[in-house]
């Protein structure tokens, strides 16, 4: 099976890129949807308790660590998306035509910082986690700047490609 | 770009039009557009020959060098 061109890997992996999205956007609207009825949690238990049928134990208690929670899923979110949608672009340009354009290296770059908001909000979040007494589980991961290093040098290596076959595109 | 190419004055001298010239040569008309307009970052030596064969000229006929800080 080929990797790159029509029904390729890169075709693959764009189907799954897609799917991912569909996640995403679930998962902000699930957390939308939490943001807005956190408030009002302590009031629907204790309406739900009312009910006969319904056992309810415990109580909910409701802090400034769980809006900080959902923040951090928020951002963590929206640079989910943001990656995706850039690697969607990238992989088209792979089916459909050539990778080397200068587009793809300011997409892989884009996916870089992204990556380093991303790593740099965990950082953030942990810090209020400390002052708001919240349960954030935050991972400070060495691949993922490994990984961020690595997505800024196939940036300039696109980036070099593009000019090459610029070049070669206008030799006569 | 400091090398322009003079493509269309050596065209206009020999009465020919790109068509022909793309015909003869074998390149297309729409790299020799690039070549015309100056557009093209660099040219093969098979490319100069066999347009020099067909205008019968030289190479500094069809190149030329003009400094860009001047403009």
């Amino acid at each position: 099976m080929r990797a790159i061109g029509k029904r390729s890997l890169a075709s693959i992996l764009a189907m799954g890129l897609h799917f991912v999205r569909i996640i995403i956007w679930i998962g902000f609207v699930g957390l939308s949807i939490a943001m807005v009825m956190v408030p009002f949690a302590v009031g629907i238990t204790g309406w739900l308790s009312g009910f006969e049928n319904l056992d309810i134990n415990g109580s909910v208690d409701v802090s400034g660590g769980d809006y900080l929670e959902i923040a951090h899923m928020f951002v963590t979110f929206a640079v989910m998306l943001f990656v995706v949608n850039r690697l969607l672009e990238i992989l088209k340009t792979l089916r459909f035509g050539s990778p080397f354009v200068m587009d793809n290296a300011d997409r892989f770059r884009g996916v870089g910082y992204a990556l380093i908001i991303g790593e740099g909000a965990k950082f953030v979040f942990a810090f209020l986690g400390l002052i708001f007494d919240a349960d954030l589980e935050v991972d400070i991961e060495p691949i993922t700047w490994i990984a961020i290093i690595a997505v800024f040098v196939l940036s300039e290596v696109f980036r070099e490609g593009a000019r090459m076959k610029e070049e070669q595109d206008l030799t006569v | 770009m400091a090398i322009s190419v003079k493509l269309d004055r050596v065209l206009l001298d020999r009465g020919m039009s790109l068509t022909e010239l793309s015909e003869r040569v074998g390149v297309t008309i729409a790299n020799l557009s690039i070549l015309k307009t100056s557009k093209a970052k660099a040219i093969r030596f098979s490319t100069l020959e066999a347009i020099c064969k067909e205008l019968d000229c030289q190479p500094g006929d069809l190149l030329f060098y003009e400094d860009d800080a001047a403009d």
